[in-house]
């Protein structure tokens, strides 16, 4: 059985490597990836180009459009006459419309309505644009009433308005703190998104493409005759990629580590466990799309009917808290899901084994389950 | 008919009859979109409810339970424990029961009555950044209200008149279903047409086709027609459903958005036939499509995170990424009803990302054999 399984890990081997681009994309083409894609999500919104339409065109209109774009998430396009169409045309995503009589309905103390137009294509880069005009206008409207009602009580000392009430203006502000990532860097919390990623499209394309390859070719039913059980086989095949799994995850954390300053605080210990129960996942998704396969194109395609909803519904991008009832079931049978929690709880918040016992608990479930379903699967497709 | 049109729609005929055969790759290619699309129209969203938050209130007032009360009433927050020291919620943190605290400092209450700048802390998880981001924003509106109604009636003097163009409600499915369908179509393209050339090579048909009179732009082609028909398809489907099941709109042409994807189809199939020329193995080639397919399309192309956005190197790379210009084509004519006159930009880059797949494929493909 050992002679046998080695013999099945290095046939595995050589027939990976045969081809030597194989090695190349394997080692580079995920630090290349990370790399590209570290810098690529940014979920930081500035510079919403932004137009403006000054109806009033007094000292105190342009005063309050200079205040609103110092924000850094506005940005200064020019003047509109036609807000709307400049956003229909796509020249700007927020348009900023103050309204004729503005100075003058201040000057007498009256509310005043300011517009902000803004494109709803996207809603994060719109709630962020809607998010800073309106702290801008809620803080010096605050502001402004607070020095009317200092003025009014100047007044009232001088025997002008006895009766108006002491008045006072609440002024309370959030001081935030990003714990673990203080400069809320995107490539920190994404590397481990990005890693997770990485490794399952490799580990799993490859796993279920070598055994439909076999059965595309017909090898399948010569090693079948030979000697070797079911069993030993598919470890044979599982082994190999499973370590390939495990140099390509050094790797990449190395690259997140050197490159994009992600910290690891936790125990490497914990990040090896961890991975290696994730790869049970992967490869165990690699053989079960295989036992339905009979060609490569097939195995190709399946793969990512696995592979794309298990990125999305991993947290990753998008966050699983306000996923509705069902997509929330889904991402608990989701390993990549327990994998993002793991690489970031582990890495950027140095949390250890007890308090991860809950994603590791998961992963090793969900990896033995899949790899016994998968395993019936192939013996049965086998034999 | 000339005889190249004649050889293109032999070859074209063939490979419909190749695709045919396997019809479980033709379901695949079929379903995947809409599952998709059923998948990320619902369960995709970048708002945030009831996060759950831990408090830590050093000063016990009634301000301070106001302020709670506050930000609880946003419906973005949660007040899930109650601590009494710092090191509590980091814990908590640290274990991902909550993701964000309010630490109230003492003497919270006597600022606000004296009418000066009150502070409080609040920590937030970094590591899950896109959720912190999200709150801080909704922090900071819940706050500005607190503190209105700390201000006892005190009417606002300048009001905000906000207005949504193109998805007043800010629905994230708006945005996610028109991004998504060029994003899975663009994916599916490249994976389905990395294998085809490579198989040919593998099984020796290759060289069968070398004894033919074919012209080499028409075996390109030839190759390309039948996916670019299954990519239409993929589309229709997906606009259907998305208008269907999320009321997705129609603003602009139909036809302008079917000629950007006969070009947009044009540019990610001649990706995935170049990779298959160049490797001439499957295995190589399906690994090569699939990491050179899966994640520049999902975030170069501005699906999610905007391109604009990025460092100048990546901005530069997502150009070559044709999905990066297809995405904005049926965001400008699904939500916008934009027209070719404020397109071309995409059209353009579209057509010349198509032509440098398309010709470095001819060129590539070389009737040699070695």
């Amino acid at each position: 059985m050992r002679n046998e399984l080695h013999a099945v890990v290095v046939k595995e081997l050589r027939q990976t490597f045969r081809d030597r681009r194989m090695l190349m994309l394997l080692i580079v083409a995920p630090v290349l990836q990370l790399t590209l894609l570290g810098y690529a999500v940014n979920m930081d919104v500035e510079q919403v180009e932004t137009v403006v339409t000054d109806d009033d065109g007094s000292p105190a209109s342009r005063a309050l459009l200079r205040g609103m774009l110092a924000d850094p998430t506005l940005l200064l396009r020019g003047a509109s006459r036609d807000p709307a169409a400049a956003l229909t045309e796509g020249q700007a995503s927020v348009a900023l419309v103050v309204p004729r009589g503005f100075a003058a309905r201040l000057a007498h103390g009256r509310p005043v309505q300011v517009q902000v137009l803004v494109d709803g294509t996207d809603p994060v880069r719109a709630q962020a644009a809607v998010d800073a005009t309106t702290r801008f206008l809620q803080r010096s409207g605050q502001e402004l009433r607070a020095a009317q009602l200092r003025a009014a009580a100047g007044a009232a000392v001088t025997g002008q308005a006895l009766l108006a009430p002491p008045a006072s203006v609440a002024r309370i502000s959030a001081e935030p703190r990003l714990l673990y990532n203080p400069r809320l860097r995107s490539a920190t919390y994404m590397v481990p998104g990005v890693a997770a990623t990485v490794l399952l499209v490799i580990t799993s394309v490859i796993t279920a493409m070598s055994i439909a390859r076999e059965r595309e070719l017909g090898t399948i039913e010569q090693l079948m005759v030979t000697p070797i059980r079911p069993s030993t086989l598919l470890l044979g095949k599982i082994l190999p990629f499973g370590a390939i799994g495990l140099v390509v995850a050094g790797v990449v954390l190395a690259v997140g580590v050197n490159l994009f300053d992600v910290p690891v605080r936790g125990s490497p210990l914990l990040l090896l466990v961890g991975t290696a129960l994730y790869l049970l996942n992967t490869l165990g998704t690699g053989v079960f799309i295989s036992t339905m396969a009979r060609t490569q194109q097939q195995a190709i395609l399946g793969s990512f009917f696995f592979i794309m909803p298990a990125i999305l519904l991993s947290g990753f991008m998008s966050p699983i808290a306000n996923m509705p009832g069902w997509a929330q079931l889904l991402t608990a049978f989701n390993p990549v899901r327990y994998f993002v929690e793991l690489l970031r709880a582990c890495l950027l918040k140095g949390a250890g084994f007890v308090e991860l016992a809950q994603p590791l608990a998961a992963l090793a479930a969900l990896g033995t389950a899949m790899l016994t379903l998968a395993s019936l699967r192939f013996r049965k497709r086998v034999s | 008919m000339p005889p190249f049109f004649q050889r293109l729609g032999a070859l074209a005929y063939k490979e419909l009859l190749h695709m045919l055969r396997d019809q479980q790759v033709i379901y695949l290619a079929l379903g995947m979109p809409l599952v998709m699309l059923l998948l990320f129209g619902y369960a995709v969203s970048f708002d945030v409810d009831e996060l759950p938050i831990a408090v830590l209130d050093h000063d016990g007032s009634a301000a301070a339970r106001r302020l709670v009360r506050g930000l609880e009433a946003s419906d973005a927050f949660v007040v899930r424990h109650q601590v009494r020291e710092a090191a509590a919620i980091e814990a908590l943190m640290r274990r991902g029961t909550i993701r964000a605290g309010v630490v109230i400092p003492a003497g919270f209450a006597r600022q606000v009555a004296r009418g000066a700048e009150a502070r409080y802390q609040l920590l937030l998880d970094g590591a899950d950044g896109t959720t912190a981001r999200i709150a801080l924003g909704y922090a900071f509106g819940a706050t500005a209200a607190a503190a209105g109604d700390a201000g006892r009636g005190v009417l606002p003097l300048l009001e905000p008149r906000v207005r949504a163009l193109f998805n007043p409600a800010l629905r994230s499915a708006l945005f996610i279903v028109p991004g998504l369908a060029a994003v899975i179509i663009g994916i599916l393209a490249v994976l389905m047409s990395t294998i085809t050339v490579a198989r040919e090579w593998e099984r020796g048909s290759m060289e069968q086709l070398f004894a033919t009179p074919v012209d080499r732009l028409a075996v390109v082609l030839g190759k390309l027609l039948p996916y670019v028909a299954i990519g239409l398809l993929q589309l229709l489907l997906v606009l259907t459903a998305g208008a269907w099941l999320f009321a997705v709109p129609l603003r602009g042409s139909l036809a302008t958005l079917l000629a950007a994807a006969v070009l947009f189809l044009a540019g990610v199939l001649g990706q995935g036939l170049l990779i298959s020329m160049v490797t001439r193995n499957q295995q190589v080639a399906t690994q090569l499509g699939a990491i050179s397919g899966v994640l520049p399309n999902l975030l170069l192309s501005g699906f999610i995170f905007p391109p604009d956005n990025m460092p100048l190197p990546l901005r530069v790379l997502s150009r070559a990424v044709p999905a990066r210009y297809m995405v904005a084509v049926m965001r400008g004519v699904l939500l916008q009803g934009q027209r070719l006159p404020q397109l071309w930009p995409q059209f353009l880059g579209l057509a010349l990302v198509a032509a440098a797949f398309l010709t470095i494929s001819t060129l590539a493909f070389r009737r040699s054999l070695d």
